[in-house]
């Protein structure tokens, strides 16, 4: 006998959320079948820790245009454990809201000192930071005046974590219309980067994002070998 | 809807959100490869089992080809083990084989190569692919083998409604070769499975 589980929303004003997202509910595992769905990626992650720093291509290379800020955060599980020496990946357009990636045909301008590309580990206490410059907004939905508000993307891989989100800005006007946060309701807050204030290097301002994985996944091997 | 844990003294979770449209490819290790049997390449020890060619494409509700996924894929070696923090000690584990791999797809069409996945615990030989997408957050699902028998008493193709288990099976098409269309929405879309909630 089947067991339902998520019955997942589409995306109000996104086309491609029509398109792709499951009429069916999810179905929930049974016991007998649940520690098969518990990938664990290999630990072959070979970092520069230049990598971390979005705001140049290189290391002395010039700087990237735009707002320099920090993004750093704690990553744990919903038990408030930390994820260790977890891959976080970081992409995000550049202050004009275009990517570098060449499927971007959109035709916004390209910053030549922004790639736009970063990753870094968490420390043995979950913790992280990256450098980068704050994205701007771009126009999705030129036919119907809708945009993309600035958020960052972000990719967490850490042995049995797995996590695809977007940190969001507070109080940004195009935040509300957002395909995906009217999804999230009252919960889009967790994604939201809480701002404060950078003292030291030539940065804006940071922004704290705690990154919380739920699930039993993220320290499942942990937790059944302990 | 999203998914909150309901107890007490329990961090809110951050939502997923979909990937979108710009995953960077150069991420993925191994330059893009979808090749699980060389995982370290240029010497002489390979994995044991079945190499295998593994022919797919993801579509929409339409049935177009859904271009930019960002695919995962997991499953046990040969005799049927997982390379795991807890069993990768094991004498059945085998080192050359790590049963994981991803890969951005450009077009829709993907093709894996990787040894054809032994008995596990009681279950159907299987790969778990993990999708994503842009317009919609995170998907898995289990794939199994159109000819095997022990399909017939897997507790996971046992849980979903008989007709629409055919839609997990990866068919053979040749010595060595077989093809699968995961299909994220609409008609003979393929069943997948919440391990938030589970």
């Amino acid at each position: 006998m089947t067991k339902y589980g998520r019955q997942l929303g589409i995306g109000p004003t996104d086309n491609t959320s029509n398109e792709r997202t499951p009429r069916n509910k999810l179905n929930l595992i049974p016991e007998a079948a649940r520690t098969s769905f518990v990938p664990y990626a290999p630990r072959a992650h070979s970092i520069n820790l230049a990598e971390a720093d979005m705001t140049r291509i290189a290391p002395g290379r010039p700087r990237a245009s735009g707002e320099a800020i920090k993004v750093s955060g704690k990553l744990m599980d919903e038990y408030g454990r930390p994820i260790r020496n977890a891959l976080i990946e970081i992409w995000n357009a550049n202050q004009h809201g275009g990517y570098t990636h060449d499927e971007d045909h959109s035709g916004l301008p390209i910053d030549q000192n922004f790639l736009g590309i970063g990753r870094t580990l968490s420390s043995s206490d979950g913790n992280y930071e990256f450098w980068t410059i704050k994205p701007g907004a771009y126009l999705a939905r030129p036919d119907i005046g809708r945009w993309r508000p600035p958020h960052i993307h972000v990719s967490i891989i850490g042995g049995s974590s797995r996590l695809i989100s977007q940190m969001y800005f507070p109080n940004d006007p195009h935040n509300a219309k957002d395909p995906m946060r009217i999804l999230m309701g009252d919960s889009f807050e967790a994604n939201i980067g809480k701002k404060y204030i950078v003292t030291d290097g030539d940065f804006d301002c940071g922004y704290n994002f705690d990154i919380i994985i739920g699930g039993k996944n993220p320290t499942f091997f942990e937790n059944n070998i302990t | 809807m999203t998914y909150s844990n309901k107890e007490i003294n329990r961090l809110t979770p951050t939502n997923e959100d979909t990937v979108g449209p710009y995953y960077p490819p150069s991420l993925c290790e191994n330059n893009n490869s979808l090749d699980m049997t060389n995982i370290r390449s240029g010497i002489v020890f390979k994995p044991l089992g079945e190499k295998i060619t593994i022919k797919g494409c993801v579509k929409d509700i339409d049935g177009k080809l859904s271009n930019g996924c960002l695919l995962e894929f997991w499953q046990p070696n040969s005799q049927g083990f997982y390379y795991r923090p807890d069993t990768e000690s094991h004498e059945m584990v085998d080192p050359w084989f790590t049963g994981y791999a991803r890969h951005r797809t450009k077009d829709g069409n993907f093709s894996l190569t990787t040894i054809k996945p032994g008995v596990a615990d009681g279950r159907a030989p299987n790969i778990t692919v993990t999708l994503f997408s842009d317009g919609i957050m995170r998907l898995v699902t289990q794939l199994f083998f159109a000819d095997e028998k022990s399909n017939s008493d897997d507790p996971l193709l046992l849980s979903i409604p008989e007709e629409l288990r055919e839609r997990l099976m990866i068919n053979k098409v040749a010595h060595n070769e077989y093809e699968i269309e995961i299909i994220m929405a609409g008609n003979n879309e393929t069943p997948f499975f919440d391990d938030l909630l589970s």
